[in-house]
């Protein structure tokens, strides 16, 4: 068996034994919903429970038969993904105090970097793209975006 | 039978603002289409919440979402044919001959052809659900809570089934989309089910917030895992377009392929993928006597394109008719009807003959539209494979925000957009596929609803779900659709080892 495979083979072990221990506390809590009255005779809980069953009972055929899986990505690929969402996150958040076209640019342009522009492209694109998602959802589709000190 | 829904639809589909709105769709679903690893549901997905939080009315919405639809399984082709990369999944058969098409310099005659046989496709299926659907509807009504459940079963084993070649992949991923239905406060009782006192949670998962999460932020993050790998050059379209022979040519196979993709598109859960693979088969089987399929055969490329255009309308009868989807897309539409509060079934057709016709109806127009698109305009949809990651990608990452912006007004509703991202990509990675997820997320409520009525009819008593002709034929069904390939795995390893 290749390393390629193997490696497959264990992140699918890992991923059915978070899933068999996700199915047992969804279960849990789903057998101790607190309810006064249900007109039916299951009630908020049945399902609930019937579900958890059944995807424990898929986690243990799946821990025994992992099947196959896509190679995890390199350090650089790792650190690239990282960079996109701390960046959404923080663009995100901060839309509310620097206003949608300010923190929008940066993320524009921050993205096209990363996917290989270079930065006077990405810092021109990423102004660029604001301008425009901020003219269609504000104005032209009469949506209630974000606006910061700039009033934008 | 009457056609009078039909009648009114066109009423509504021809109405100038619907008419440019299935106009828009259709343009934008084959330029998504023609986008390399982005498929109809990812463009469904991005302009659902623009088209919901625009105010459109319910018939503009799903016209326009249809459109896309239809429009990014003729666009699929494009990228298939020119750069050897399928558009969507639907489209993977079409490459296999298309591209030796063009790599021969008979681009312009692939192209053409298979926009010809998406036509054919496209149209004859819709003339099918015109007739057939009102009469699923009817079927539907001898449906009660035990049968509708045990549909609901049989749909989640067809897609464990036909969907991917882990069946224990899919069945997780459409358990997954269940257990994300029962967060929030249950309807019947007014019980707190897995909120842990937050009240963003009290509503449950927002439909829109989960689709987009997990088919466009899980594709950039994938597509940023993979834009090292550098970008391929599509080939150019050159040579001439087909002939009348040619097109005689391509009839039959299209025709049978039609019938094929419109059968498998009508059961519950599969799609336009698992229809151009089974009639590139079966026409492989037929024709193939020379050897020419997978060199750039004509009708090994025809076969496919209409395949999965009737595919795509065929999803639509279960949708329909039975409220359940016949494929991821048109889960997500089912999606979009919920959001105006339309649960589909039975009554639609009565309840709701303006909606359900002029969907119909629009299906006729836009087939007509996107074949005067994809003849001349063809050149232009190409050109969409000349834009760089650079700026699509950023495009995609804003529409995906704002879609969640506007439809919730809530940055948390942002954040966990990106978290469920984040889940869509790991599960992507381990091999699972998100359509399930989403088919059990729409039909979760429904299920779970469905299950407690027909125990609540029965009081408590479990054989009510084996009760009737319908279900008992449902569940059988269901059973032999997941045993089926197991035996016939198992028969031909049999018969095989002797002679090893």
């Amino acid at each position: 068996m290749s390393a390629s495979s193997q490696s497959a083979r264990a992140s699918g072990r890992f991923a059915a034994v978070i899933l068999i221990i996700f199915a047992l506390v969804y279960g849990y809590f789903g057998a101790t919903v607190e309810y006064s009255f249900s007109s039916d005779p299951i009630g908020p809980r049945g399902f609930p429970v019937a579900l958890a069953v059944t995807l424990a009972a898929f986690g243990v055929y799946y821990l025994l038969n992992p099947g196959e899986a896509e190679a995890w990505p390199e350090r650089e690929g790792r650190n690239a993904a990282l960079v996109f969402l701390v960046l959404s996150a923080l663009c995100v958040l901060g839309m509310d105090h620097l206003g949608f076209i300010p923190a929008m640019a940066v993320l524009m342009a921050g993205i096209a970097r990363l996917f290989g522009a270079t930065w006077p492209f990405a810092i021109g694109s990423g102004i660029a793209q604001a301008v425009l998602w901020w003219s269609l959802f504000g104005p032209v589709l009469g949506g209630n975006l974000p606006k910061g000190p700039l009033g934008f | 039978m009457s056609l009078d829904y039909l009648w009114q639809g066109f009423g509504v589909a021809l109405m100038p603002s619907n008419l440019l709105i299935g106009f828009i769709g259709c343009f934008l679903g084959t330029l998504i289409g023609a986008l390399p690893a982005i498929g109809p549901i990812n463009g469904i997905a991005l302009l659902l919440p623009i088209a919901y939080t625009s105010g459109l009315p319910a018939e503009s919405t799903l016209i326009l979402l249809a459109g896309i639809y239809y429009g990014a399984e003729y666009g699929g082709r494009i990228s298939s044919i020119l750069i050897n990369v399928p558009g969507d999944a639907g489209a993977v058969m079409t490459a296999i001959d298309g591209y030796p098409m063009a790599r021969k310099g008979e681009a312009t005659k692939a192209l053409a052809i298979s926009g010809i046989s998406s036509f054919i496709g496209g149209m004859l299926a819709v003339l099918a659900i015109t007739f057939l659907a009102p009469l699923f509807g009817l079927l539907a009504i001898k449906f009660g809570p035990a049968e509708y459940f045990v549909l609901m079963v049989f749909a989640f084993a067809t897609l464990g089934s036909m969907v991917g070649h882990e069946p224990v992949k899919t069945l997780i991923g459409c358990v997954i989309g269940l257990m994300l239905t029962t967060i929030g406060i249950d309807a019947t009782s007014g019980a707190y089910r897995f909120t842990f006192d937050q009240p963003e949670l009290h509503d449950g998962i927002e439909f829109i917030v989960l689709v987009i999460g997990l088919f466009s932020i899980s594709e950039v993050l994938l597509m940023l895992e993979h834009q090292m790998k550098g970008t391929l050059k599509p080939l150019a379209v050159t040579g001439k377009y087909p002939t009348w022979a040619d097109i005689r040519y391509i009839w039959w196979p299209s025709i049978r392929a039609t019938v094929i993709g419109f059968v498998v598109g009508v059961l519950p859960g599969t799609g336009a993928s698992v229809a151009s693979a089974v009639s590139y088969t079966t026409e492989k089987r037929l024709n193939d006597r020379d050897g020419t399929f997978g060199k750039g055969d004509i009708r090994g490329l025809a076969a496919p394109e209409a395949a999965n255009n009737a595919a795509a309308t065929g999803a639509f009868v279960p949708m329909l008719t039975l409220g359940v989807p016949g494929s991821g897309t048109t889960a997500v539409m089912l999606g979009a009807l919920m959001l105006y509060n339309i649960q589909p079934g039975p009554q639609l057709f009565t309840e709701q003959p303006k909606l359900v016709g002029g969907l119909i109806a629009s299906m006729y127009i836009g087939n007509i539209l996107l074949l005067i698109l994809n003849l001349p305009l063809v050149q232009v949809f190409a050109r969409m494979l000349l834009l760089p990651n650079w700026i699509l990608i950023p495009g995609i990452t804003a529409l995906s925000i704002l879609g969640v912006y506007s439809a919730y007004s809530s940055v948390m509703s942002v954040l966990i957009m990106f978290g469920i991202g984040v889940g869509g990509y790991l599960l992507r990675k381990l091999g699972f596929d998100m359509a399930p997820i989403i088919l059990g997320f729409v039909l979760g409520k429904v299920m779970e609803v469905n299950l407690r009525n027909a125990l609540a009819i029965s009081g408590g008593e479990i054989g009510i779900l084996f009760s009737s002709v319908l279900s008992i034929t449902l569940w059988i069904m269901a059973v032999a659709i997941v045993a089926l390939p197991w035996v016939i795995r198992r028969w031909q390893a049999r018969s095989a080892s002797p002679a090893q």
